[in-house]
């Protein structure tokens, strides 16, 4: 899902070696390498808002300016970070990467590495980053963009990944608990969103969103100002994030247990696709599913264009919502389920999960039921 | 002046350049120093990228991602017709085909287009080909702020400031600098900043106000922090040193010349003035005690900044900005020096400027602040 995106990004992202060790990234960077035997030298650039690939290959989280990571097959690995000289020290802790220099350099690292290079995330970097990187390459010829290889070798997670998610779903239920005392104490919707962010912060999340609807779930915004009005029942999106990887959900507060028609059509196909999922199942199959469970209601607009998400190291990319053909094993996904009827009454509700060869786990959000 | 005087005066140019359609464009990476085009036409901070579409003769069509967005754009901005879409590339391409063929419309203006990543630009630049670069009259006619934009500013600065003093309430030994930046932006957001640039790092001599990190408050830490609450979309920012425990002598000394210092940019900032004269009058003070050659980089490159979201003019306080101050610019005064002796110390005002002066938008100004006493 898309959100507002802040302008400087707080929480706490140092590498932690423990729960993602160097031997993780060397297997991606020598998987990377397998995957283009030709290539000599990989530029991986990320910002604040687009870094999943750079992520993924060295940990680092830009918070505040952008940076690019240059790796080579002979075992060099350099970080270029965008912040003012004096200022690099606050980027070290978040990399295992040792050497960090200033993007100024950048270029001249790039043009003495030569022969062919892997251009990855490029699409996000400014256009005059991106020519003077070309020009430094020197032939284009030379350069392929492995981008779409990246979110291909990122689809299967692994155990340390699994884990990094696991907290993050756990930290939605967090989240989720403190949001629910807040409603039911009479909170205003600002008061209720604030105490899920707040509770997800105290329970170390690096980054939280979240969207919430005044509207009956018709559609989702962000926070502009403090609202002291009360909506019940009230639907939310949130995501947090924990360890660098995602964890979303859609949770729906209400004062009264009272269940709609519409609830239970929405977790009815909430249902019927989870029993049906597992590794090598079209996702188009699943999508038949889910519209066919919740008629006579339409697909919800706000997720009609994804009914599920890959997750992991980014919320919003493209690759995200592009789930491929099938479901295979080791793959993390948001499964979410919207309705609406012809009234503008609506609902989503979702579950994360990680396919296997036989089925499917859901991620525990360590609520009571 | 307020949005809609601006939106005339934006059309009164574009009429003098010839151009017919000016199109404004976003990715939605909101900024502090980025300047966004789309939210000075039209007041709205999008979440995803954006554009607005302004006639010369004043209609605006505001295209906004994500689709389910464009409920809250209409409550923003009820003077633009809004469309919501999810590829916004795709969108400018209907526009253009079905509302304004290209044939049909004269001289088309871009503004935002270099700040876009490579990957959004390049297909708006080829949707929009011809286009002439319209930034320099958009952001001209923004060099001053509307009456809401100072309003907010206000509230932006009150929010800043009572942050500030949960900062001086809260900050103890053993706390890591992101659960400290964490709580203050907790804080803030209840008060109404939907965004901050807080900037906030602690060490017993910085080199740099740094983005936070795990590392924990120690005795005699120096703690800077950019506190800098975005209210409706309009940033303000306060600078502010706090030392954790007793300050010594020496700080105290080092930390009144730096609050001489902005004072003096403060006292030079006035209507008719270049703001290189406030950059020169805070370097002259400091220059007077010998740290001149700390007044140039790496060690400062700048004195001060404009605050978005929307423009960023009158642009930095520095010795190469020629901008003639005028009435209702808005921007940021901060020595924020790094000196031998202390290391980087940092005190700053947001600063109106009326027909009178600089009128700062504090109601406390810059004094060392002193924290975790009693918190051992």
């Amino acid at each position: 899902m898309l959100t507002a995106h802040p302008t400087l990004l707080i929480g706490p992202s140092d590498w932690d070696a423990e729960r993602m060790p160097r031997a993780e990234f060397a297997l991606r960077i020598e998987a990377l390498w397998a995957h283009a035997p030709e290539a000599e030298q990989a530029i991986i650039f990320g910002n604040s808002r687009h870094h999943a690939e750079l992520a993924y290959f060295t940990n680092l989280v830009p918070k505040l300016g952008p940076a690019l990571a240059l790796l080579s097959r002979t075992g060099l690995r350099r970080m270029f970070v965008g912040d003012a000289v004096n200022m690099l020290g606050a980027a070290r802790p978040l990399t295992w990467i040792e050497d960090v220099a200033s993007m100024k350099d950048a270029t001249a690292a790039i043009a003495a590495g030569g022969g062919r290079a892997l251009l990855i995330g490029a699409d996000y970097m400014p256009l005059a980053l991106r020519r003077s990187i070309m020009e430094a390459l020197g032939r284009e010829a030379s350069v392929a963009d492995a981008t779409a290889q990246v979110w291909s070798q990122m689809r299967r997670k692994s155990r340390y990944e699994i884990d990094a998610i696991d907290a993050a779903v756990k930290t939605t239920g967090t989240a989720r608990k403190a949001m629910r005392e807040a409603l039911m104490s009479g909170g205003g919707v600002t008061d209720v969103v604030l105490a899920g962010e707040r509770a997800a912060d105290a329970a170390g999340a690096q980054d939280v969103r979240t969207l919430f609807s005044q509207d009956g779930g018709r559609t989702l915004r962000p926070f502009d100002v403090p609202i002291n009005q009360q909506v019940d029942p009230l639907l939310a999106y949130m995501a947090i994030r924990r360890f660098n990887y995602w964890a979303e959900c859609f949770p729906l507060f209400a004062t009264q247990s009272e269940s709609t028609r519409l609830y239970e059509k929405a977790w009815e196909g909430m249902g019927l696709a989870l029993s049906a999922i597992k590794a090598g199942v079209a996702t188009h199959e699943i999508g038949q599913l889910v519209a066919a469970a919740i008629e006579p209601y339409l697909p919800h607009p706000v997720i009609g264009h994804a009914f599920a998400q890959r997750m992991g190291l980014a919320l919003d990319e493209p690759f995200c919502a592009d789930i491929g053909a099938s479901f295979e094993e080791g793959e993390v996904y948001s499964l979410r389920v919207g309705a609406m009827n012809e009234a503008g009454a609506s609902m989503i509700c979702s579950r994360m999960f990680l396919v296997e060869a036989d089925g499917l786990v859901v991620f525990d959000e360590g609520l009571p039921e | 002046m307020n949005l809609q005087d601006r939106l005339s005066d934006i059309c009164r140019r574009m009429r003098e350049e010839d151009f017919a359609l000016v199109v404004a464009v976003h990715d939605g990476a909101h900024f502090i120093e980025t300047p966004n085009p789309v939210t000075v036409l039209s007041g709205f901070k999008s979440i995803g990228p954006a554009a607005a579409l302004l006639t010369s003769n004043g209609s605006c069509t505001l295209v906004v991602t994500p689709h389910w967005d464009a409920a809250r754009a209409v409550e923003i901005c009820p003077q633009a017709r809004v469309v919501g879409a999810d590829d916004l590339v795709a969108a400018l391409r209907v526009f253009f085909s079905d509302d304004f063929p290209r044939d049909t419309i004269g001289e088309i203006g871009i503004a935002g287009l270099s700040f876009l990543p490579s990957g959004l630009a390049s297909p708006i630049a080829a949707a929009l080909a011809g286009a002439r670069a319209a930034d320099k009259l958009i952001f001209d006619a923004a060099r001053t702020k509307t009456v809401e934009e100072i309003a907010f500013a206000r509230e932006a600065a009150r929010i800043a400031e009572l942050g500030y003093t949960r900062l001086l309430q809260i900050a103890a030994p053993g706390m890591t600098e992101d659960a400290l930046a964490l709580e203050l932006k907790g804080y803030m957001k209840k008060l109404g900043a939907e965004d901050n640039f807080l900037l906030l790092c602690a060490g017993p001599h910085n080199r740099a106000v740094q983005p936070s990190t795990g590392r924990k408050l120690a005795r005699g830490d120096i703690i800077l922090a950019e506190i800098t609450p975005s209210y409706r979309g309009q940033l303000t920012q306060i600078c502010r040193t706090v030392v954790i425990g007793d300050p010594p002598d020496e700080l105290s000394r080092k930390y009144a010349l730096v609050v001489q210092a902005m004072n003096e940019g403060i006292a030079a900032a006035r209507p008719g003035v270049a703001m290189a004269e406030v950059c020169r009058a805070i370097n002259a003070v400091l220059e007077a005690q010998g740290y001149g050659v700390y007044c140039h980089p790496p060690h400062i490159r700048r004195r001060g900044h404009g605050l978005g979201f929307a423009s960023i003019r009158p642009g930095d306080v520095s010795l190469d900005n020629a901008t003639v101050l005028e009435p209702d610019m808005l921007f940021m005064i901060h020595p924020n020096q790094y000196l031998p002796e202390t290391g980087y110390l940092l005190c700053g005002e947001p600063v109106l400027i009326t027909a009178r002066g600089a009128e700062v938008l504090t109601r406390e100004q810059s004094s060392l602040g002193v924290a975790g006493r009693w918190k051992d």
